[in-house]
């Protein structure tokens, strides 16, 4: 016989704070975050938005690598090598695939598993629900284009024939700009993937059916835009990945394509007033969606 | 926030009334709920989950008002849902989370700080015996284990009341006693439990106080002792129930007939007499025969048959 006791530890009453609605949305938005990055999660749920992050991060890397290069071969006017608005370009498919996968992880599931009865009998609100989820979507998805973004302003600083503090201080107007063109890719871009997000059932055909507008939607009406017949210049506008391009040329002073709106005569203010359309419209509908849910 | 611990009822509904278009989910439903262990039993479509949702605030009332832990819940939906645990009775937990992580999600979006909610989650996982088992993924988990994080999910924040949705659904026996002895615990922690199933045997083991609903009316609230009706006689045949019910009639006994099942009033042995001689008449194969409402089944199929 031994002094050894074993004990119940029955159950403990609460009586501590409680947070609340806003503790429940403070809760859906940590949940979020670890979501898509898949944090918490198997690590197969891992491999594919750090990989998206490495890659974006690291064409930060290979503009930096350019620049030292033209300096260390003593290439004086460096205006030609590509900048911020051009890094938007040379990652923004891999930011279009991170949109993809994150609006769809962070909706889908808790509709195809249920376990949106669970988190509606608590004092979350659809509202709270949606607002936590987009602050979740809108922390990780700047991520991938604020990221690279700073990693190629610090390394342009330490590059700077004028010294790291003086490079900072001259350009000053890209801590205005990239906030601004990137608000532009997410306002665009996630509201369209959220929208389909919120009635597909299946992460992958959410995420096939987004590229499937941005790529051939935009191709179609593109071609469209050049046949000789009635409203075909209003179409040229369908083509929706152009409109945060379109206005990251205008913020950066810089050309870098054909754009069909413009082309048609649009300028950026109706490229702005698309998204913003898209914008309230997207949000607008997964709202409505969500309030039958609940 | 003070917890509801008074004698009074946890559900007050006057004249509930909710349809969903032409379909009349509940119909004037005029209830008081004491403290305890309630079962909310009738068939599929009697308005059961439409209750639930009424009283989480998830759909308003057509007509009529509820109260939950004294709370107006057309008012105060929010604090009524920190109040209450809920239990759906369908699928409602994500493969790629572990118990632990999930249960403690559940307990942040009641409004529990980040901290006490993992330890309270490990706490109530303990409680319901999935302590070994807390870090694995719940896609990897058995019918019997989910059913066991959805009842710690309900638990996890200290509702004062808690709605539990056909909890015992799908387990195996072993499952099914464990699920109801836990659930008849959760009482004697001072919470007070709605326990809805179509399987009235567990309500009979589990519940001090029972609520019946057929086709969205009100059939019987009350104390479960006092459900037994010594006037009657119910008697379950292999065949030819509708002859025998028929003779029965004839002689003169009040006859109510339910598939296979009939009750009969007759508060003297001369009843038990009649239903022998007329069963071998018709040879209808005599399975049982019992006076009084036994269980809560027989009584619910004969109140549900006179309405």
């Amino acid at each position: 016989m031994t002094d050894d006791v074993i004990y119940d530890r029955g159950y403990r009453r609460y009586d501590g704070p409680r947070l609340g609605v806003s503790g429940a949305r403070r809760a859906v938005i940590r949940d979020g975050i670890r979501r898509v990055l898949g944090l918490r999660r198997k690590a197969r749920r891992k491999i594919l938005p750090w990989s998206l992050l490495a890659i974006a991060a690291a064409s930060a890397v290979v503009f930096v690598g350019l620049h030292f290069a033209s300096s260390q071969i003593g290439i004086e006017d460096t205006s030609l090598l590509p900048r911020y608005g051009e890094l938007f370009d040379f990652f923004s498919w891999v930011g279009i695939l991170f949109i993809a996968l994150a609006a769809p992880t962070l909706l889908i599931p808790d509709r195809t598993q249920g376990v949106l009865a669970v988190y509606f009998s608590r004092p979350l609100t659809v509202g709270a629900y949606l607002q936590g989820k987009l602050a979740a979507f809108l922390g990780v998805t700047s991520l991938i284009y604020l990221l690279p973004q700073l990693a190629l302003h610090i390394g342009l600083a330490f590059l700077s024939d004028d010294g790291f503090l003086p490079y900072l201080g001259s350009n000053l107007d890209v801590l205005w700009k990239v906030p601004l063109v990137t608000a532009g890719y997410l306002a665009l871009h996630g509201s369209l993937v959220t929208a389909v997000s919120a009635v597909v059932g299946r992460t992958g055909v959410a995420a096939a059916i987004f590229l499937g507008i941005l790529t051939a939607g935009g191709s179609i009406a593109s071609r469209i835009g050049l046949l000789d017949v009635p409203f075909a210049r209003w179409v040229t506008l369908l083509a929706l990945d152009q409109h945060p391009r379109i206005v990251r040329d205008r913020v950066f002073d810089i050309t870098t394509a054909d754009y069909p709106a413009v082309q048609a005569g649009f300028g950026m203010w109706t490229s702005v007033a698309v998204i913003a359309v898209v914008a309230v419209v997207g949000t607008w509908w997964v709202y409505r969606r969500y309030r039958k849910l609940a | 926030m003070a917890h509801w611990r008074a004698v009074q009822p946890v559900v007050t509904a006057r004249g509930l009334t909710h349809d969903y278009g032409p379909v009349v989910a509940l119909r004037d439903v005029e209830v008081e709920i004491p403290p305890g262990v309630t079962g909310l039993v009738g068939a599929n479509g009697a308005g059961k989950t439409t209750f639930f949702r009424i009283l989480l605030g998830l759909i308003h009332p057509t007509a009529g008002e509820v109260t939950v832990l004294g709370a107006d819940v057309g008012r105060e939906a929010g604090r009524v849902r920190g109040m209450v645990g809920y239990m759906p009775e369908g699928e409602c937990l994500p493969d790629d989370q572990t118990a632990a992580d999930f249960v403690a999600y559940a307990a942040e979006l009641a409004g529990i700080p980040p901290g006490e909610a993992k330890r309270r989650s490990s706490e109530t996982l303990f409680l319901v015996g999935l302590e070994e088992e807390r870090f694995r993924y719940l896609g990897d988990f058995s019918t019997g284990m989910r059913q066991r994080v959805k009842l710690a999910q309900a638990i996890v924040h200290d509702p004062a009341l808690v709605l539990l949705d056909e909890p015992a659904s799908g387990l195996d026996p072993d499952g099914r006693d464990q699920m109801l002895d836990l659930i008849g615990r959760l009482g004697s922690f001072g919470i007070s439990v709605i326990v809805s199933s179509h399987v009235l045997t567990d309500i009979e083991r589990t519940c001090d106080w029972v609520v019946m609903l057929d086709a969205g009316a009100l059939v019987r609230s009350g104390p479960l002792e006092a459900g037994g009706d010594l006037r009657t006689v119910t008697v379950e045949v292999l065949d030819n129930a509708d002859t025998v019910a028929d003779a029965l009639r004839r002689r003169g006994f009040d006859v109510t007939l339910v598939g296979h099942r009939f009750v009969v009033t007759g508060d003297d042995g001369a009843t038990e007499a009649a239903i022998v001689e007329e069963v071998a008449r018709a040879d209808a194969g005599l399975l049982r025969m019992v006076r009084g409402a036994s269980s809560l089944e027989e009584e619910f199929l004969a109140r549900a048959e006179r309405r």
